[in-house]
């Protein structure tokens, strides 16, 4: 069959992959533990299982490891993973109220019910880069007993939830977005999300976002002049959810394993009431993870979708042009050979100008 | 339980590795409704690949779903066999299904393509797979993906012949050079892949069918065998193709197949090969026919 001829560019790659093995396995240092990617770089670890839609910190860790670090290319490996698993069931639904917080500040308010717990954050840390010789470094790591966290949560914020927002609401200032029905979640891994979908995809579609992206869309939103206040998050909270399924012989609710996430929710001021007499709209953003800048920027698009989906075609990007792995996939695939096309282009400039008489 | 569960639903996994078989059934089924509707784009749940997005991976879900052991696959980029695309995607479909790998458009039973149609005309019962990277003709003329499918669904495509005349009026012939518009069986809009428009008259009247798959935009779409396919253009101005007079193929001769140029002797680009490597070998050993499919002697459509 005349196989000789297709030779080359396999061999090509078989090279080419040979190169890319040397630098992941070769050097002189140590081999790369998945709990030293799991525990020392997890905020690396928690975007890339947010944008792979895929709660799995070991695989995260692997796919860390085989990209050289890079987290778009950790992603698309997590997903392409992903495909290869059948889907069997889903998940029990759990609500906010159940997410046992380790971080939950309130910018709206001095002093919310269930206060303010600052937690492990470097907000207020000064950003200096620490350049502690590594012989001194080292020893800093102080190795407790095994199995036992260094130091436990001095305590779980008081009541699960206290609803800061009941006086709000109350006042029939803020509006609820929940709905009465519980209708099925549109599954964006099951049918493309495209303008018009229900709140749920775009949801779903802001949580897989690209972490850069998100921030550069909200950023974007935010310099454009919007009549309107401006956008005050009302709670940013980090913490574990519990997942749940149903068993499958007796039906009853089973905690499988949790998830961590970070949650915010946010509202901006509107020019004139709503009909039912509400005077804010709300956002709400919810990821994988430890990821704070990619909730608050979910809950703000999620915010200026529902008050305006087509001015700037906003509806449109959120859903569409977010995604990490496409962009980068899309923005990479230039590097394919492009000659068949460029002749044709080339043809119909040449065709321009001779029309043109030359001079064109 | 669950090697069990798939089993009954949707036949026994080739190998494992790429994407399971109820996700197979579901790129089948929308295959189905493109072939049902020649010329609609039907959304799907595009998976996501061991390729990148914009890589081929919705040729590559529709080339996996179709392939079997006893299968003989050719997978092709620019026309070529060799190249490193072509040979990444054939090794992994071949790896994972454990069909043959073909080089011959002849033989083959799926072709799975970039950028090009096989010089070969395609026969009753092959499938040609082309690879898809903006599946929305009106992309470039509406950006509001809810009109672009207003415009399809009640036919609305005045604005793209404004379009086209807007281009003659500026610029004196039509400008689209690769990707040219068609309109499939007098109903629905599409591009044709970033075929060259080389290719574009031999999707009309086709005998194989043709699966276009579009994994980023997760749409589907298909041109069933014998379905009018017809470059858009004004009764006035007869669809060109890709034309240089005197150029010829520097390893076949041929003149009569889609060349793209190579440098010379001289080190410019002043000598062309043919694109078709499986047809121009063949053509060099007398195994090919004298007359391929037919370039560019296609009328075009009319407003």
């Amino acid at each position: 069959m005349g196989y000789s001829g297709v030779r080359g560019g396999q061999e090509a790659i078989a090279a080419a992959e040979r190169l890319v093995q040397e630098s992941r396995f070769g050097g002189r240092s140590a081999w790369l533990e998945l709990d030293q990617i799991t525990e020392r770089l997890g905020l690396g670890v928690d975007r890339v299982m947010g944008e792979a839609g895929l709660w799995a910190p070991e695989l995260a860790a692997r796919a860390v490891r085989q990209a050289h670090g890079d987290l778009l290319e950790a992603a698309q490996l997590l997903r392409a993973h992903r495909s290869t698993l059948p889907r069997f069931g889903y998940s029990l639904p759990v609500g906010p109220a159940e997410l046992r917080a380790v971080r939950r500040v309130s910018p709206a308010h001095r002093n919310p019910p269930g206060g303010q717990v600052l937690g492990r954050t470097t907000d207020y840390t000064p950003r200096i880069l620490d350049l502690t010789p590594e012989e001194r470094a080292r020893p800093r790591r102080a190795p407790g007993p095994p199995g036992a966290p260094a130091a436990a949560p001095a305590r779980r914020p008081r009541g699960d939830r206290p609803d800061a927002d009941a006086g709000l609401r109350a006042a029939g200032l803020l509006p609820d977005r929940r709905t009465g029905d519980d209708p099925e979640p549109y599954d964006i891994t099951r049918a493309p999300a495209r303008p018009g979908t229900p709140r749920s995809a775009r949801l779903s579609a802001l949580a897989r976002a690209e972490t850069g992206s998100l921030t550069h869309l909200w950023y974007s939103c935010s310099r454009a002049p919007r009549p309107g206040g401006h956008e005050i998050p009302l709670e940013l909270r980090r913490g574990r959810l519990p997942l749940r399924v149903a068993h499958p012989h007796t039906g009853r609710p089973v905690t499988v394993a949790g998830v961590r996430v970070t949650e915010a929710r946010t509202v901006r001021p509107t020019a004139r009431p709503r009909p039912d007499g509400t005077r804010f709209d709300a956002g709400y953003g919810l990821c994988y993870g430890e990821n704070e800048p990619k909730a608050l920027a979910m809950a703000g698009l999620d915010l200026l979708v529902h008050r305006d989906p087509h001015t700037d075609r906003l509806e449109q990007k959120v859903l569409i042009a977010l995604d990490g792995p496409e962009a980068s996939g899309f923005l990479e695939h230039l590097k394919l050979p492009h000659y068949v096309d460029f002749r044709s282009t080339v043809e119909r400039v040449r065709a321009v100008r001779v029309g043109a008489g030359a001079g064109r | 339980m669950t090697a069990q569960l798939t089993t009954e639903l949707a036949g026994p996994p080739p190998s494992p590795g790429i994407f399971d078989e109820l996700s197979k059934r579901e790129i089948r089924r929308a295959m189905l409704s493109g072939i049902a509707i020649p010329g609609y784009q039907v959304p799907f749940g595009s998976r996501e690949m061991p390729v990148a997005r914009g890589w081929g991976s919705g040729g590559l879900q529709a080339t996996l779903s179709l392939v079997g052991e006893d299968s003989r696959l050719k997978v092709i980029d620019q026309g070529e066999d060799a190249g490193v695309n072509a040979s990444n995607l054939r090794r992994l479909v071949a790896a994972h299904a454990g069909c043959t790998e073909e080089t011959d458009t002849r033989s083959a039973d799926i072709i799975q393509s970039r950028h090009r149609i096989p010089e070969q005309p395609l026969r009753d019962g092959q499938v040609l797979v082309l690879q898809v990277p903006g599946a929305e003709p009106l992309a470039g003329i509406v950006r509001d993906m809810d009109e672009q499918r207003r415009m399809h669904a009640e036919a609305d495509y005045s604005k793209m012949w404004v379009r086209l005349y807007e281009d003659i009026v500026h610029n004196g012939l039509i400008t689209e050079a690769a990707g040219y518009p068609v309109l499939v069986e007098g109903r629905y809009i599409m591009t044709p892949s970033p075929i060259p428009r080389w290719d574009v008259p031999k999707m009309n009247d086709s005998e194989a069918i043709t699966v276009l798959s579009a994994g980023r935009e997760k749409r589907i779409f298909a041109v069933p065998p014998h379905t009018r396919v017809v470059p858009l253009t004004f009764d006035d101005r007869p669809f060109e193709v890709e034309r240089t007079p005197g150029a010829a193929c520097r390893l076949c001769g041929s003149q009569d197949t889609y060349i793209v140029q190579e440098p010379g002797p001289d080190g410019t680009f002043s000598a062309w090969v043919c694109s078709d490597t499986d047809f121009c070998r063949r053509r060099r050993t007398g195994d090919a026919p004298a007359a391929p499919a037919a370039g560019g002697t296609a009328q075009g459509g009319t407003a």
